[in-house]
């Protein structure tokens, strides 16, 4: 670092700070937390003094102690472009970013005010348009934005909120200026974050947060769920408010779901929805349910494939007339979009005085508009220092310094050929704040997104919001893409303000509710699922753990080989071929085990099923307990990230370690959800999976086996983890007949099909069925059926096994092919019965 | 002329449709050269709930959903409608030289013409390019008055393009419509638009339906007419001047107007959203009657063409209109 860039270190009492040490921020731009002066701002002081006291080293550990928290809180974000589609960590910075209440006072009269300048120009946008035919505003600034949806033309009464949640994007300038970089009016991401970072650091860091003189973020939350609430139409005193999130890929899905436990609504997707009589509904297992708000976590163009995009599948059509009928309201308000749209800063300051009468408080980045000539001749003249932005949603953006003599060509030819879509600006080195690296402080550049919701006739700002590491140029889901990284901002109060947590209080009367009939039915359908592959990726861990182990028998002694055979095909592994020399064998073996263990392209193998639980797992995250969520967390460590060079021995303590956690977290959601109708479906999901494969492992030991015999019913029984059961009942070397007695018809054991198929008759006849006919639901009847076939199977004749007795083993083949039966057909008689209404609606071909 | 209208569509499903949404733009638009009496719109099975209001374009939208489920989804409009002869612009009517209107156009700040710049922009179904500013350069020339230049463009497409049901679908691009020189109405009305972006010049669609005469000496078919799409070319401070390439004329009283909109997209005569359904089969039928003996036989040349078009596109079960 020259001279001239370096920075003034501090001589006041900080001066020998090692934390601060490196600090060393460019002497042009403005620093958060020194004055030009080379001084600590004062407001910085107590927090140095703080971190100074718990040094470095400490700190260091506190961040890894928030890394994670995070960690096994979920707190992810997700990317498109990851292969396996496993969730970023969020990133997040111990050091807060610290803004005088002063400071913070003035920043919100500013935000509130270009909030309501928003609402007031979405209201004439798609209203009386006077904005547009007063020459306020170029059409087609307007009119070839994709934002612009003309089916939303006067789709709210008059009068209503088109804002109800707003969000920005600031950064400081070298002239100590705060200026707005982008508005976020769709569907502001990042609360729910903020929220959780507050929530993480404060336990990571008490010292730092107990009594901190800092604004809490809670009211502004409280003010969100009151005024979402107050946007009903019916049902005033107990409204049904739900969140409309794209689903469990969506990059901010972390926040739908924690926003929707945090403000107590219902977490839905568009194919939970349906409109008839003109109102929005949920399908619940009871039922429709009526829905009076929609909290839009899906962007407006794929709200309504009737009206606006028709290849949505995110949507729920009709929804756009619902609103027209004004029988459901929607935060915020469809057509919003146009907003996103960084055109529109050249001409805020000119549709503040003419919409609301007043000077603009809070500017924008410094803007050129390429529709305008003379704009647009200054940026072609200045390209090389200018950055380029598409007004397009996608944020495509090109540096004016970085662009090569060709492609600055063919961005000028862009330009020229449809000026009124690109704009200018030049954005100036950020403010830098500091960020823990190594112990000590480091300056990096910051950029802050704030919030306001709607409040009565005006907003209310949140004190505070999320500071993030960045360069200026990304927008907020570009940067965390990327990975970036993350800073809780504070905004300080003259004195020690109280933490407040939304879930510990309670608001007004509720009506309390514990069948569970409301549960969606997809939910109901994903928590099926929860099951039935939780089932699969045990049982398939456990064939796993026993052929490792036979393998590595084997190494020492070749008796076992043979029933390793019959394991590989119970996996499906091509069994290779003798003439291999047993090494190599061994090898081949090997590799293929392994493949099924780690390797995440392997189909059937444990990164692909259990690749399928978390998938399942995440949309149903708001019913499961957080042990429950940091149990898959872990569980995704241990499969997803296995230790390099795996050999048959680790990996066989591997998959044991894996057994266990899965078994806790099926404990854990058996002891803490509440066993009503989710938990059913849950428990039905698994019970059915474990019958079919316990049937299938009895075919393989008894009847199709290559190599029959007492290694492989020794298989069967550790794998079912009942040796020691057969042991204490039996104390005799191995029967068939009473391993047959003991899994099949006992129907006091967990692993015997006798107890499964009570445990399913019993769940499946307490499920709440949508009407209420006195006959036997389809699946009652056919689980009815397994279990009758099996209480009235012959067993004299299965009496003779061990003897090779054809007539015993004609007649396990017959009961376990006639038990199959019913069962197969058991999953889809629930689909049909519970969660067929989930169906996917189509667009009809226009003519 | 006044007509009597009726615009049958059925839509025939392999299984039973639960639910399904729908618009429909089949009811006329008010003009000042088009009255439009009472329709009358028959839904089979009745629908649950309907409600008509007016879209961004100004056309009349009816929204219906229906909520039982059925096999058979039929919607009918029965229209009495006046078309008078009093268009704004006819074929000799004067017009500024093309760049000047152009630059009127784009500069001034009269409330319509800034209205009129979205109809410039890219949309759905037609965006602006090269190719199609060539192919209208020609008609184009440099301080050819504005609507010469555009019935010069008119008569090309009518001339240059092959009237083929059976090439195009809605979603034939319009490139390919150029490059192979044929299609139905819609692609020739979003054609001519195409070139008319391409110059920076407002253009928009017009959907309706058209009188078609019998062959001399036969009897008119009923349910033989089609919908029929032609378009607007915005003259800066005089109004829109109407177009039809399909047959090579200014539309007069023998057009009729639903509605109006950047193209397609906006004025889709139907469309759904359903639930179930499996694959569907679909019937339409136009029928337009005049009402009233004509006092002169109507310009012949149109009328032939468009008698021509209509049998072909029910031979075709008129998927697309002309």
């Amino acid at each position: 670092m020259t001279d001239a860039t370096a920075a003034r270190l501090d001589s006041t009492a900080f001066a020998g700070s090692p934390l601060l040490a490196d600090y060393r921020y460019p002497a042009a731009g403005y620093d958060e937390m020194y004055a030009a002066s080379g001084e600590l701002r004062p407001h910085w002081r107590p927090l140095i003094q703080t971190l100074d006291e718990l040094g470095g080293e400490e700190l260091e550990n506190r961040h890894a102690e928030v890394q994670r928290l995070l960690q096994i809180d979920g707190v992810t974000y997700n990317t498109y472009d990851d292969p396996r589609g496993s969730p970023h960590l969020w990133m997040v910075d111990p050091i807060p970013l610290l803004m005088t209440g002063e400071e913070w006072s003035s920043l919100a009269g500013g935000l509130e005010q270009r909030a309501r300048l928003i609402n007031a120009l979405l209201a004439d946008l798609y209203g009386p348009r006077l904005s547009i035919r007063r020459g306020w505003l170029p059409p087609e600034l307007i009119y070839a934005h994709p934002g612009f949806l003309p089916a939303c033309h006067r789709s709210l009464p008059d009068g209503c909120r088109w804002l109800t949640f707003y969000g920005v994007d600031l950064a400081r300038g070298p002239d100590g200026v705060m200026r707005v970089y982008g508005d976020r009016s769709q569907s502001p991401s990042g609360a729910g974050y903020t929220l959780e970072n507050r929530i993480i650091l404060a336990r990571a860091l008490p010292m730092l947060y107990r009594d901190a003189p800092l604004r809490r973020l809670a009211t502004f939350l409280e003010t969100e769920r009151t005024t979402l609430a107050g946007m009903a139409r019916h049902n005033p005193d107990n409204p049904h408010v739900v969140l409309l999130t794209p689903g469990p890929n969506s990059p901010v899905y972390f926040e739908h779901a924690y926003l929707a436990n945090y403000l107590s609504l219902s977490l839905v997707e568009g194919e939970d929805l349906v409109v008839r009589d003109g109102r929005v509904w949920l399908k619940t297992l009871g039922g429709l349910r009526p829905v009076d708000v929609i909290l839009r976590r899906v962007i407006d163009t794929f709200c309504d494939p009737l009206e606006l995009r028709g290849d949505s599948l995110l949507g729920v059509p009709g929804l756009l007339q619902a609103v027209r009928g004004g029988h459901v309201a929607i935060a915020n308000a469809l057509g919003s979009s146009i907003i996103e749209n960084p055109g529109l800063a050249v001409f805020l300051p000119q549709l503040c005085q003419q919409l609301l009468g007043e000077d603009l408080r809070l500017p924008s980045l410094h803007t050129w508009w390429c529709g305008n000539p003379s704009e647009r001749s200054h940026v072609l003249a200045h390209l090389d220092t200018l950055v380029v932005r598409s007004i397009l949603p996608g944020g495509t953006y090109w540096e004016g310094t970085l662009l090569d003599k060709a492609s600055r060509a063919r961005l000028i030819e862009r330009i020229q050929a449809a000026p009124h879509l690109f704009v200018a600006q030049e954005p100036p080195p950020l403010s830098t704040a500091p960020v823990l690296d190594n112990g000590r402080l480091v300056p990096r550049p910051v950029m802050l997104r704030g919030f306001a919701v709607a409040e009565g006739e005006g907003y209310r700002v949140m004190p505070g919001g999320l500071a993030r590491i960045s360069s200026g140029l990304d927008t907020l889901q570009a940067a965390l893409q990327k990975g970036g990284i993350s800073k809780d901002w504070w905004v300080l109060a003259p004195t020690p303000q109280r933490h407040v947590s939304l879930l510990r209080q309670s608001y007004g009367p509720i009506m309390a509710t514990r069948d569970g009939s409301d549960l969606p039915s997809r939910v109901a359908d994903n928590l099926f699922w929860l099951g039935r592959y939780s089932e699969r990726l045990d049982g398939t861990a456990r064939l796993l753990r026993e052929a490792c182990g036979r393998l590595l028998e084997w190494e020492q002694d070749n008796t076992d080989e043979r029933c390793l055979d019959d394991l590989l095909e119970a996996l499906d592994i091509a069994v290779p071929p003798v003439a291999e020399s047993p090494r190599a064998r061994f090898f081949t073996l090997r590799q293929e085990l392994l493949n099924l263990i780690i390797d995440t392209e392997a189909p059937g193998g444990l990164p692909q099923l259990f690749s399928g639980l978390l998938r399942t797992g995440r949309t149903v995250r708001s019913h499961l307990g957080d042990d429950s969520w940091r149990l898959l967390n872990r569980l995704q460590q241990r499969i997803l990230e296995p230790p390099s060079g795996l050999g048959a021995r680790q990996a066989r303590d591997l998959l044991e370690d894996q057994s266990i956690l899965l078994a806790a977290f099926c404990g854990l959601n058996n002891e803490t959800m509440p066993h009503h109708q989710g938990w059913m479906f849950f428990d039905i999901g698994r019970y059915l999976e474990r019958v079919l494969r316990t049937l299938d492992l009895f075919k393989l030991a008894f009847i199709t086996a290559r190599n029959p015999g007492l290694p492989l019913w020794e298989v069967v029984l550790t794998i079912t983890d009942n040796m020691t059961a057969y042991r204490r009942r039996y104390r005799s070397a191995l029967h068939p007949t009473a391993i047959i007695d003991l899994l099949l018809f006992d129907e006091g054991n967990p692993r015997a099909v006798g107890y499964q198929l009570y445990r399913l008759q019993r769940n499946i006849g307490r499920l709440q069925r949508p009407s209420s006919s006195p006959y036997r639901s389809a699946e009652e009847r056919l689980i009815l059926e397994a279990l009758t076939i099996l209480r009235l199977a012959d067993i004299e004749a299965l009496a003779t096994l061990s003897n090779d007795s054809t007539r015993s083993s004609a007649e396990l083949t017959r009961l376990l092919d006639a038990l199959q039966v019913p069962l197969l057909k058991l999953s889809d008689a629930l689909t049909h019965s519970h969660f067929s209404h989930a169906e996917v609606p189509r667009q009809l071909i226009t003519m | 002329m006044k007509y009597a209208i009726t615009h049958h569509t059925a839509y025939t499903y392999s299984s039973g449709v639960a639910l399904c949404h729908n618009e429909a733009r089949l009811l006329p638009r008010e003009t000042p050269w088009q009255q439009c009496g009472l329709s009358q719109v028959i839904i089979q099975p009745r629908p649950a709930l309907s409600a008509e209001r007016i879209d961004f374009f100004g056309n009349r939208v009816l929204y219906f959903a229906v909520q039982d489920i059925h096999q058979r989804l039929e919607v009918s409009v029965a229209t009495r409608v006046q078309v008078l002869d009093n268009r704004p612009f006819a074929p000799d009517s004067p017009s500024p030289p093309w760049e000047q209107a152009r630059q009127q156009l784009h500069e001034d700040s009269d409330a319509d013409m800034i209205e009129a710049r979205q109809f410039v922009l890219n949309s759905p179904f037609v965006a602006s390019a090269a190719a199609f500013r060539d192919y209208a350069s020609t008609s184009f020339s440099p301080e050819r008055p504005l609507l010469e230049a555009m019935a010069d463009l008119n008569r090309r497409i009518n001339q240059e393009f092959t009237y083929d049901p059976h090439f195009t679908t809605v979603a034939t691009p319009l490139h390919e419509v150029l490059k192979e020189r044929r299609g139905v109405c819609q692609d020739f009305a979003h054609l001519a638009i195409a070139c008319l972006r391409s110059l920076g010049l407002a253009a928009r669609y017009v959907s309706g339906y058209l009188e078609t005469l019998p062959p001399p000496g036969q009897p008119r078919l009923v349910g033989a007419d089609a919908s029929h799409a032609w378009l607007a070319i915005y003259v800066p401070g005089a109004g829109w001047a109407e177009y039809d390439p399909t047959n090579n004329c200014m539309p007069g009283e023998q057009h009729i107007t639903l509605a109006w909109g950047r193209d397609y997209a906006d004025v889709a005569p139907l469309k759904g959203v359903m639930t179930g359904g499996g694959s569907h089969t679909l019937e339409v039928s136009v029928d337009v009657e005049p009402q009233e003996a004509r006092a002169t036989p109507p310009d012949a040349t149109a009328a032939a063409t468009a008698a021509t078009i209509a049998a072909e596109a029910t031979a075709a079960t008129a998927a697309t209109p002309p």
